[in-house]
């Protein structure tokens, strides 16, 4: 009993006691914050980073990429009906993008896709912008440009087919998924981007030569201000622009001069992976596998090349776990190599033979590597911080069991036992653990809350505390994630280090005979 | 009936590189009931013997028994046991616990013997007894005054009350006089008369010949042996 008798004693009597509080709390808080904007962080470009990919990925890493893509396609589905949901074959290649009015160019990757089946495999439909405010009319096959137009009350209006699609939108408007970069949402009377309807005074409608679509990288063309909102006035939807490609042969050479192909700008897609949106467009499949010279082509012979994608991306069916899937899918992959054994061209056998499969995280590993490395990193940093908050623990213990040396000697000669005063100092260490953890995780699971709010708060007071630029980071806002598992551990942490620090002092505190610290007041 | 026993015992201390044979060969006996008065010139020892009388520091060679119980043949547990029930110490420096008030340092040794649950049974009787003692030690003003808010004499008074909150067997007190003045002093040893009247056996380490000749009996340490 006089143990927490005299914990408690010592707790509410000492101000040393505040200090070591205050320096768990501080630890505790500090951690829980940078971990929790460090899994944030990670967590979104993992949740990212996958968006684009399948959950198996398969491919022989070339511009040339590989035939049969089609016949292999048939063949797992058939091979593995209880796995496979969708297969989507994906063309990756270079071109530059031409802007007519502004002529601005600029370097991208082609990524040609079969615009359905592709989001039915990824993510990549809630990536895009005009998708969400007027859902279904994005595609990539012929377009014309929209045109808003006034009616009889002198509102502008769109085209039917977007105003329905608007409607649409409106009446399943999920506020959770509003996009904070998207420049206050979008009504319909104020079409921005969609035609340009002081040109147009009547009617709504289409104009210009129908054009093949293209999805854009919201970050090729777009800049974002300081507020993290992209400006898309620079490019209307369904405005004209030139992608000019160079078609290569299945032996890697070039197969002909480059080809300017005019599309329309009918979509942007952000990601949110910067790598990703800076870069890359988004084409008809079909179109460019023909383009790029990978369709079928009539050889001298009269016969014709085997077509070819650069990857196939899997969706596994929901439940399917994408690493028990892979020797799976390698299994077959290799199984259908024998089948087509002695029929394929040289050239074509080379192409076959790096083709290899992958799961989409082995796929991003070096990308998410290198943050689960830097989240090494800080915790390392902040280990050593915590470090030098186990030390301050132990210092102050130490300095109590000093102040209470003769107070230790009167309880041993009142009959406590060494293990009874060392109990003392060790749940004196527990409590403070326990008091400093619990406010630290209040402290910190209240600032990652607000973590937005607060930097806000701090760049109005002063810019420069801006620590999170929306102009630099592709999330618009600080990731953070709080786990559980987090937080117990940095619970526990606290606790186990408190009490730590506290069992030194405790031992030396027990180990004494009574007399030594009695002899002399 | 002899209810302490200490033999042979001797004890050494280190100063420095030289050591110090403070005990050389003790042999000691105190009865059930008396007042014994322990002196001897100042660094004699007589403290040293005090001490390892009950079991607050442990001879180099010899024992001390207790009602014929081996002390430090004993487990450290029993050791601290039998220091909690059945031996009650009065300090010179009177050693209160500064941030406990009266009444608390005087059930310091019940809360010291008692595990929790006890003690929810039994904190009001303990409290009831502190009281009724800080009562007899004239201090029933006192209970929640911090000791530094007491005069010498009424902390060693409340040192006294702790002494014997647990109903020790044994009353060790060291100097207990020494650190008052002449009138303070006196009331203490009226204090310890009275406690050893009513049954309470004393051992009291004095360099003080006035406080020794109060005593029952008076054992002289000269050259770390009891003077013949």
């Amino acid at each position: 009993m006089y143990k927490l008798f005299l914990t408690f004693r010592y707790l509410i009597s000492k101000w040393v006691a505040v200090f070591s509080i205050l320096s768990v709390w501080l630890c505790v808080a500090m951690v829980l914050i940078v971990f929790s904007v460090m899994d944030g962080f990670l967590d979104n470009i993992k949740q990212h980073s996958r968006g684009l990919l399948g959950d198996i990925i398969i491919d022989n890493s070339t511009l040339q990429g590989f035939p049969y893509y089609e016949e292999f396609s048939a063949y797992l589905k058939e091979k593995m009906p209880e796995e496979i949901d969708v297969v989507t074959p994906v063309i990756y290649s270079y071109g530059i993008l031409r802007e007519p009015v502004s002529s601005f160019t600029k370097p991208v990757r082609i990524v040609a896709i079969d615009f359905d089946s592709y989001c039915a495999v990824n993510n990549f439909r809630e990536s895009l912008y005009y998708d969400r405010y007027y859902p279904d009319t994005t595609s990539l096959g012929l377009v014309q440009q929209p045109v808003a137009g006034i009616d009889m009350k002198g509102n502008s209006i769109l085209p039917e087919r977007l105003e329905a699609a608007h409607r649409e939108y409106l009446k399943n408007r999920d506020e959770d998924k509003v996009d904070h970069t998207d420049i206050a949402e979008p009504d319909y009377r104020s079409p921005h981007g969609v035609g340009g309807f002081e040109q147009h005074f009547g009617l709504p409608g289409y104009e210009g030569n129908p054009l093949p679509g293209i999805i854009i990288g919201t970050d090729v063309v777009f800049s974002r201000d300081r507020n993290g909102v992209y400006n898309r006035n620079i490019l209307d939807r369904g405005a004209e622009i030139v992608l000019t490609i160079l078609p290569l042969t299945s032996r890697g050479t070039i197969a002909e001069n480059p080809i300017p192909v005019a599309m329309r700008n009918i979509d942007d897609s952000r990601t949110k992976v910067y790598e990703i949106d800076k870069i890359c467009v988004y084409v008809d499949f079909k179109l460019f596998q023909e383009y790029l010279s990978m369709g079928p082509l009539e050889r001298v012979d009269g016969s014709f090349t085997e077509p070819r994608a650069s990857q196939l991306l899997v969706s596994l069916k929901d439940g399917k776990d994408y690493n028990k899937a892979l020797p799976k899918i390698e299994e077959v992959w290799n199984e259908f190599l024998g089948t087509l054994a002695g029929n394929v061209t040289r050239y074509e056998a080379d192409l076959l033979s790096g083709v290899g499969v992958d799961t989409w995280e082995t796929r991003q590993q070096a990308f998410i590597q290198a943050v689960e490395k830097e989240k090494v990193l800080v915790t390392i940093l902040f280990g050593i911080i915590s470090v030098v908050a186990i030390v301050l623990i132990g210092v102050v213990f130490y300095m109590i069991v000093l102040q209470k040396t003769r107070d230790i000697g009167i309880i041993k000669s009142l009959g406590a036992t060494s293990v009874g005063v060392a109990m003392i100092f060790i749940m004196y260490g527990a409590i403070i653990g326990v008091i400093g953890g619990i406010l630290g995780i209040l402290t910190g699971t209240t600032v990652v809350a607000n973590i937005n709010e607060i930097q806000s708060w701090l760049a109005a007071f002063n810019p420069s505390l801006q620590v999170w630029s929306p102009e630099v980071y592709t999330f618009d806002r600080i990731p953070s994630v709080v786990k559980p598992s987090v937080i117990a551990a940095v619970f526990l942490m606290a606790v186990l280090t408190s009490t730590l620090g506290a069992l030194v002092p405790a031992m030396k505190a027990a180990w004494v005979w009574p007399v030594k610290t009695l002899r002399y007041e | 009936m002899v209810l302490a026993r200490a033999t042979k015992l001797h004890k050494t201390y280190s100063l420095g590189k030289t050591k110090v044979n403070v005990l050389r060969g003790v042999n000691l006996d105190v009865q059930q009931g008396e007042m014994l008065a322990i002196t001897g010139a100042s660094g004699c020892g007589k403290s040293t013997l005090l001490h390892i009388l009950g079991a607050l520091d442990k001879p180099d060679q010899g024992t001390v028994s207790l009602g014929g119980e081996d002390l430090f043949a004993a487990s450290t547990w029993r050791r601290d046991a039998i220091r909690n029930k059945d031996v009650g110490f009065v300090f010179q420096f009177y050693h209160l616990l500064p941030e406990f008030n009266v009444l608390e340092n005087v059930l310091m040794p019940r809360l010291v013997g008692t595990s929790m649950t006890k003690w929810f049974a039994s904190s009001r009787s303990a409290r009831a007894k502190a009281a009724e003692i800080l009562d007899t030690v004239g201090l029933k003003d006192r209970l929640k005054h911090r000791p530094k808010e007491l005069s010498g004499g009424e902390r060693q008074r409340v040192a006294i009350a702790r002494a014997i909150m647990n109903e020790p067997r044994f009353l060790l007190a060291d100097e207990p006089t020494g650190n008052l003045d002449a009138k303070m002093g006196k009331g203490i040893m009226e204090c310890l008369r009275g406690l050893n009247r009513n049954g309470q056996t004393i051992v009291l380490v004095t360099h003080d010949p006035n406080i020794a000749n109060q005593a029952d009996r008076q054992v002289r340490l000269v050259d770390g042996r009891i003077e013949a």
